[in-house]
């Protein structure tokens, strides 16, 4: 960019027009806004060559450049804003086809937007329909023979090639008989849109996609009427190859797959859109065939096609060239490349509608797309119902297999098994009787009497012969008849019926009251022993507490007796554990006994009255900027209550002195006795020196108390002690520093210097 | 708490008045001759500039670098302070 012409004022409106508001343009800030203005000019070229996504570079750029100048990067934001502002129909006009739309754009951003007029028509053009139906206006514009239908077929499916030539040879075959150059697009369409279905069904997987077509045949018919821009034998020529290439566009996103096959995809940004562009190059180029072979290699600037729709008689081309002739109209629309011969001249109209055409189609790819998903979804739930189906009835009819091979196993005999059968039921039951009673009245001689009883009974009714063959039956099987044969010795198993001499029940019936009394009994042991249990666990568990509990007070008796001990150093107790521990926490607290943590009871030995660092570094936030007045008041620098002795206070003026060793400013030094709060009233020579001191004092540790310090009006402080109004010599500590602990005194002497180092290490 | 250097807290913490530019953070000896040569000779005619360049960060720290050859570090300093000092007392 040659900017360096540029004067002030052309240099502030250019920088302005990129969106970026700038300081006024002096001498001094005049490189700096060349720099600004040539990277605005870069970001915006760059962008311009990103057009794949305008309408959200768009809509991003115009949320960031919306942004302030201040911020931090305001200018390369605000340099999307104006390329936002000049495509204002992107966003809708982006949304079906985008093949050519966005084709359309590329160039019309390279040209500096010099194309927004037809940009800006698209969208127009593309809202009165926005549904799927605009397809159709796109194909209309290359009126695809049913040649580009059959590609489109093909494109359709994943091995398309030798499907698309089948179709296309199908195609071909029912076009020309239709084809007729009188563009008959009913039918046209209707020759086509079964051909398209018979040929949709013959291809492999996209069985689906046959309704898709014809129902967007119909729409597309249906938008085609309602375009307004064409004329009538437009209208119909656009119906037509609007038809076909709506079934192209269909079966193309269905085969999303064709994007790579078509050169003229490549241009596209969205791979349906490039299966667009693939299907309706491919017819125009089939169309355009004859005319020109390159059409299929052409990527993009093929636009030549668009007048060869009459070319029906295309049938037999090849996919590829088919599918650029296919394009080759709809790109033609767009730049009147046309070097083949184009029947239809409508030129620029139709390149004007392409675009709007290009991004129905494309939209309502990318619907077929979905709803190709979609499909296979529905699919996969229905197999999977299916199947479960299959599964339980499965299952059912192996249970009855089951059953019925179980049913069926005594089949011989069946009479007399029956009877055997029946002999024993009876027998059982009565057992079963003889033993409830037997359980409850607990009787054992009953037992004996069974056998006899029983048989009895059996002769009476008219199994008699099969009593002993029952008997024997139920040696034989192995089943559980609820009988138990007992030989003479007890617990030997009966193999032989002679052996018998007792029968006794495994099923006792028991009358109902020994039931129920039974059945009570075992509740209340039962309940008893969880009982027990329970009562066990809970009694663990209060022993554990228990012992927790003395433990806890044993180590508060500890606690107090180190308490104790830290105050008293030279006690002794009496032998017990927890002397010792308590000797031992003395030792360890003594290492602490430095630390500004335990504000203990005057000791000597115990150093005290001492600066012991700052606790934050003093900046603009927790102090004011300057100082304001002479007069400080001090807080937390002792504790009334806790002093003892009878100079405190002078020790701690002088503490305060040392730590302003550096400030000759002090000239009166008040310690206020009976304040609860420690307060130490302090006047300077001046505001300076006050706030030199109030740097050095505010957020410092002394004596481990938290120092604060906040300045007082001055004819206040001479209201409470005019004796400082005199006062105008700068006191000095006094002798050498006192309250010196190893390293810390010579910290804290030096703190009031080094305060800003270490309020530095602070930060 | 940001770390910010001696020089940034002694400038912010008063107004600026008559300083010298080498007091400004980030501008030391060579940098301030730099900038004296230029014409800002005092600490107020490089906070003009700063205004003048509507205290944005990045045109600043450009024009401080094509104005005296300030690296990164002495321009995000100086733009600091200047920023600091605006929050202060402007």
């Amino acid at each position: 960019m040659a900017s360096m012409q540029l004067t002030d004022e052309e240099l502030f409106s250019e920088l302005k027009r990129l969106g970026f508001t700038p300081g006024p343009v002096t001498e001094n800030t005049r490189p700096v806004y060349l720099k600004k203005l040539k990277k605005l000019r870069e970001e915006q070229q760059q962008r311009g060559s990103r057009s794949g996504k305008p309408r959200s570079g768009a809509v991003v750029n115009s949320i960031i450049g919306g942004g302030n100048t201040t911020g931090s990067r305001p200018a390369s934001h605000d340099v999307t804003q104006p390329s936002s502002n000049r495509r204002p129909g992107r966003k809708s006009s982006v949304l079906g086809f985008s093949s050519d739309e966005s084709d359309a754009e590329i160039p019309l951003k390279r040209k500096g937007l010099n194309h927004s007029g037809r940009v800006d028509r698209s969208p127009a053009f593309q809202q009165p329909k926005p549904r799927p139906i605009t397809p159709t206006v796109v194909n209309k514009n290359h009126h695809g023979a049913g040649s580009p239908l059959n590609s489109n077929d093909s494109s359709r499916s994943p091995d398309g090639h030798r499907g698309v030539s089948l179709v296309w040879g199908a195609r071909a075959r029912s076009s020309p008989e239709a084809e007729g150059r009188d563009y008959d697009e009913s039918g046209d369409e209707d020759d086509n849109e079964q051909a398209t279905e018979k040929n949709s069904r013959s291809l492999n997987g996209c069985g689906a996609s046959h309704s898709t077509p014809s129902k967007l045949a119909g729409d597309y018919s249906d938008s085609d009427e309602e375009e307004a821009n064409l004329g009538a034998e437009d209208r119909r020529r656009d119906r037509l190859g609007g038809h076909r290439s709506h079934t192209k566009a269909a079966f193309l996103s269905q085969g999303v797959g064709r994007g790579p096959q078509t050169g003229g995809a490549a241009r596209e940004a969205s791979p349906s859109g490039s299966v667009n562009m693939v299907g309706r190059r491919r017819e125009e180029g089939e169309e355009d065939e004859e005319a020109d072979q390159n059409n299929h290699v052409d990527s993009g600037d093929g636009y030549s096609r668009s007048g060869d729709i009459s070319r029906f008689s295309i049938g037999l081309r090849p996919r590829f060239s088919s599918y650029s002739s296919l394009s080759q109209p709809y790109r033609s629309n767009h730049s009147n490349h046309s070097t083949s011969n184009h029947t239809y001249s409508q030129a620029a109209l139709k390149q004007k509608l392409s675009p709007p055409e290009d991004e129905l189609l494309q939209q309502f790819k990318r619907e077929e797309v979905t709803s190709h998903g979609s499909f296979s979804a529905h699919y996969l739930s229905m197999f999977l119902l299916i199947a479960a189906c299959l599964f339980f009835l499965l299952l059912g009819l192996m249970y009855l297999r089951m059953r019925g091979s179980g049913a069926t196993e005594a089949d011989a005999d069946k009479v007399k098994k029956d009877v055997i059968l029946q002999l024993l039921l009876s027998l059982h039951d009565h057992l079963a009787h003889i033993a409830g009673m037997c359980v409850c009245v607990d009787t054992f001689f009953m037992t004996m009497l069974l056998f006899f009883f029983s048989l009895s009974q059996a002769q009476n009714q008219q199994f008699e012969g099969l009593v002993l063959e029952s008997l024997e039956w139920i040696i034989r099987s192995d089943q559980d008849v609820g009988i138990r044969l007992i030989g003479q010795v007890p617990d030997d198993p009966v193999t032989d019926i002679n052996e018998i001499s007792r029968l006794e029940s495994t099923h006792p019936n028991m009358p109902f009251v020994c039931r129920f009394r039974r059945a009570f009994l075992t509740g209340i042991s039962r309940v008893f022993v969880f009982l027990v249990a329970v009562g066990l666990v809970w009694s663990v568990v209060f022993y554990i507490k228990y012992r927790w509990r003395r433990e806890e007070e044993e180590t508060r008796q500890m606690y107090d007796m180190v308490e104790r001990i830290i105050g008293k150093e030279l006690d002794s107790l009496s032998g017990d554990k927890t002397f010792s521990t308590c000797l031992f926490f003395s030792a360890t607290l003594r290492s602490d006994l430095t630390e500004p943590s335990l504000s203990c009871d005057k000791s000597t030995s115990m150093p005290s009255k001492v600066w012991q660092g700052k606790a934050f570094p003093l900046d603009r936030r927790n102090s004011p900027p300057n100082s304001l007045t002479p007069c400080l008041k001090i807080r937390n620098m002792f504790d009334p209550i806790m002093e003892v002795g009878e100079n405190w206070d002078l020790a701690i003026q002088e503490a305060i002195l040392e730590k302003c060793c550096d400030n000759d400013g002090i000239v009166h030094i008040a310690v206020d006795k009976n304040s609860k709060e420690g307060c130490v009233y302090v006047k300077c020579l001046s505001a300076e020196h006050s706030g030199k001191a109030f740097k050095a004092l505010h957020g410092s540790w002394f004596d481990g108390k938290l120092v604060t310090v906040k300045y007082l009006r001055l004819d206040r402080y001479h209201q409470r002690f005019p004796q400082a109004q005199s006062c105008t010599t700068p006191m000095k500590a006094s002798g050498p520093h006192l309250r010196a602990v190893g390293s810390t005194d010579g910290t804290a002497s030096r703190a009031s210097t080094s305060s800003s180092s270490s309020s530095s290490g602070f930060s | 708490m940001s770390s910010t250097s001696q020089k940034h807290k002694d400038f912010v913490a008063e107004p600026m008045g008559e300083k010298s530019v080498t007091t400004l953070a980030g501008i030391g000896e060579v940098l301030g001759k730099r900038l004296e040569e230029k014409g800002f000779d005092k600490a107020y005619v490089v906070f003009g500039q700063f205004l003048l360049l509507k205290k944005d960060k990045e045109l600043f720290q450009d024009w401080l670098k094509d104005t005296c050859g300030a690296n990164s570090k002495q321009q995000g300093d100086c733009f600091g302070c200047l920023k600091d000092w605006c929050d202060a007392f402007l």
